[in-house]
């Protein structure tokens, strides 16, 4: 049976661990801000972006991109993964791991596995055959150094190394909230429906300037470099989410750890005071005697 | 007198949204272009270069240092999605001379560079004295 003196040590501990981890709360919640703002911010651009090269595509005919098209090679494929650098945050890189493990089960081509965020990397790297581990000079990588690692991948994609670039992210939904998913990058695909609807939509043409070609040649790597960046900060905004909730639990779970350690102690003190009391008592009956 | 609205968006920022504008000026890779309500539905190229919104009567005008990234004119609707979009007023006039001190040094400075890092640093300078001229227009 644990004593008091033990029990005392273990609420003071306890205290400690509460005091970190409502800081880390704190944290978690400054950063959820700032990366949902950022996500906020740059989905529309992402968005129109996506739509303006699809009708372009869709309306301009006899164009071709390497990027729009599949370039033969069946076999071999890049997963990008995204996950974070550091860990107590709930379930967010188990849960990613889980995914890629499952898609990559599922999966019949020779995957070569990219990683930005070194948790899952540490979890299932002798697993797979990995390609490359980005790192950048802050944590969280910008717009640019993301252009350099899609550059790389787009590289690979159309010297015909690979046959598809995926990325594999946690999808930002709200605070409380993801999605772990794997999205295909390259090649950009235009669907049948999409391109009849877009048709139907715009039954002018634009007026380019300077030709539709330039445009596209110059818009195609965006949309891809953008839609990696968006697949980051989707990325970041989960993890700040998830590490927001699970050290809200952590909380949540201390106090009622103190609580709970407190009554215990209050009861052995209060039966200790008793037993006393009653030697006390008893000694001196046994003086009057 | 009609109105239409324009958008500013970059990959990290909207920088404006739905802004009114009588009268607008856009600079395209082919020159300058300027757009007028009922305008026809054009998608454009963008240079490096100084976009002007006429707010008309009740709004002020604004201009935005722009750079690369393309427009697209639809319905009295103008979206501009450009790489870095920078209001006048918010230029960081130090900042910018420090980033073309840096690229004409890099430039000048005799190193032996790749093409492409030359049209780079070139971009860069460029870009460093439109926002110059920018911000101190504004002062």
């Amino acid at each position: 049976m644990a004593n008091i003196k033990d029990l005392k040590k273990k609420i003071k501990s306890t205290k400690g661990t509460l005091k970190i981890t409502s800081a880390m709360k704190l944290v978690s919640a400054a950063k959820l801000a700032k990366a949902q703002q950022a996500i906020q911010s740059s989905r529309p651009y992402a968005n129109e972006l996506e739509l303006t090269i699809k009708t372009i595509s869709a309306l301009v005919e006899n164009y071709s991109h390497k990027y729009l098209e599949e370039n033969g090679n069946n076999e071999t494929e890049a997963l990008l993964v995204i996950s974070s650098n550091k860990g107590l945050c709930g379930g967010y890189n188990a849960q990613l791991t889980k995914e890629v493990r499952r898609y990559l089960a599922e999966t019949d081509k020779k995957v070569k596995v990219f990683f930005i965020g070194k948790k899952v990397k540490e979890l299932i790297q002798k697993e797979v055959n990995v390609g490359k581990f980005y790192t950048f000079a802050k944590v969280d990588p910008t717009f640019i150094e993301m252009e350099t690692v899609g550059k790389e991948l787009a590289g690979l994609f159309t010297s015909g190394e690979v046959g598809t670039v995926k990325v594999a992210y946690n999808q930002f939904n709200s605070a409380i909230s993801f999605t772990p998913m794997v999205k295909q990058l390259l090649p950009l695909s235009l669907d049948v429906e999409e391109r009849k609807e877009l048709e139907e939509k715009f039954p002018f043409d634009f007026k380019y300037e300077p030709t539709p070609k330039q445009i596209l040649d110059a818009l195609i790597p965006e949309t891809f470099s953008t839609s990696l960046y968006t697949s980051l900060l989707d990325g970041i905004a989960s993890e700040h989410g998830s590490r927001m909730a699970a050290m809200d639990n952590a909380v949540t779970n201390c106090k009622e750890a103190i609580k709970s350690q407190t009554i215990k102690m209050n009861k052995l003190r209060q039966a200790a005071i008793t037993t006393e009391l009653i030697e006390v008592v008893s000694g001196a009956e046994s003086l009057n005697g | 007198m009609n109105y239409f609205t324009v958008d500013i968006l970059t990959p990290e920022k909207i920088v404006a949204e739905g802004i009114p504008a009588e009268s607008l000026l856009i600079p395209s890779v082919r020159g300058q272009i300027n757009v007028l309500p009922n305008h026809t539905h054009i998608i454009n190229e963008l240079a490096t270069g100084v976009l002007t919104v006429f707010g008309g009567a009740d709004d002020p005008d604004v201009d935005y240092s722009v750079s690369g990234g393309i427009c697209k004119v639809l319905n009295d609707k103008v979206i501009v999605m450009t790489h870095i979009a920078e209001k006048n007023t918010e230029i960081d006039l130090e900042r910018a001379e420090r980033a073309l001190e840096h690229a004409q040094e890099k430039l000048n400075s005799g190193e032996p560079l790749s093409d492409a890092k030359v049209e780079q640093y070139r971009n860069k300078a460029e870009r460093a004295q439109i926002r110059i001229q920018l911000a101190k227009t504004n002062q």
